[in-house]
């Protein structure tokens, strides 16, 4: 179940960042994490990080808020995108 | 040299790992949290390897809280040595400019340096299991260029690695972020640089946690 939620998720950061691109990506996050979180899979306080320098996303982003982060930042999404597309 | 800045989430797990698993290898100067500054690293230039952790732009490396420790325009004397960037981006404008000042080898990132980390962890990074599987890959390839093997045998290290946690990993996330990292790893410069080889000290115990507050998350 969580690899469906997955490639949904990895559809929806297809799409150009529109507003309602950004919206469809946060529900299909949301989605990944609720059957992940149902799978029973170990998460303590699980937090995406990078090492960029003036970036123009937060350089640390709880897992629980990355939805959000989605559909608020379009450069976030665009930076999600390139890391999801790499997934295999 | 080494420069590990905890000033935040990110700085604060890569460092951690270094500072388990690298730190007691390296030689002296070791700037850590605050001593990671500009000034002391811009003077200190003795040594064959500068191993820094830090925020990074395509031609800017930082320290701690964020200060801009090396940039294109105020490169120390590199000549000779091996430069290993845990850092987003260096690859694109300063790597290359290093090794025009006469580093050996740069080994860096085109694009950002992403991982999962767990922020309960941030005292004690080195235990961080989110993290291992990205944070791992570079201290083995950081370990072997210390172990005297060429900057071309350490990188294929990391990648290696990446390729093998990439494959057994079950996190669709996690795995994302292996492959991302992978793809974007660079070596410029002399594969066939070497340093002379460290002896293999590994501390018995892990180090004390750090209680540094974090300033952003």
């Amino acid at each position: 179940m969580p690899n469906q939620a997955w490639e949904k998720l990895k559809e929806a950061l297809k799409k150009p960042p529109t507003t309602e691109a950004r919206k469809e990506a946060a529900e299909a996050f949301k989605e990944y994490e609720r059957t992940k979180k149902a799978a029973g899979r170990p998460s303590s306080r699980p937090t995406l990080v990078s090492l960029g320098y003036k970036k123009p996303y937060p350089t640390a982003v709880p897992l629980e808020k990355i939805a959000d982060e989605l559909q608020r930042n379009p450069a976030f999404f665009e930076h999600f995108r390139e890391v999801v597309e790499e997934e295999g | 040299m080494l420069t590990l800045p905890i000033h935040d989430l990110p700085t604060r797990n890569a460092s951690g790992f270094l500072l388990r698993y690298v730190l007691p290898r390296s030689l002296p100067p070791q700037l850590v949290g605050p001593t990671d500054r500009k000034f002391l690293f811009s003077t200190l230039t003795i040594g064959d390897i500068i191993i820094g952790v830090g925020h990074g732009a395509p031609s800017v490396f930082c320290g701690h809280n964020d200060q801009v420790i090396l940039d294109v325009y105020s490169i120390p004397d590199v000549r000779g040595k091996v430069v290993i960037l845990i850092s987003c981006e260096t690859a694109q404008v300063l790597g290359p400019e290093l090794i025009k000042a006469g580093a050996a080898s740069y080994l860096g990132f085109q694009k950002d340096l992403t991982w999962i980390v767990d922020a309960d962890l941030a005292s004690t990074p080195w235990g961080d299991n989110l993290a291992a599987p990205v944070m791992m890959p570079i201290v083995d390839c950081v370990n072997g260029v210390l172990d005297g093997k060429t900057t071309e045998e350490a990188f294929a290290i990391l990648i290696d690695q990446f390729s093998r946690n990439s494959e057994v990993e079950e996190d669709e996330l996690i795995r994302a972020c292996l492959n991302f990292n992978k793809k974007n790893a660079l070596l410029l410069g002399n594969p066939e640089a070497r340093l002379r080889a460290r002896p293999k000290i590994q501390l018995p115990l892990p180090p004390p946690p750090i209680i540094a507050p974090i300033f952003k998350i």
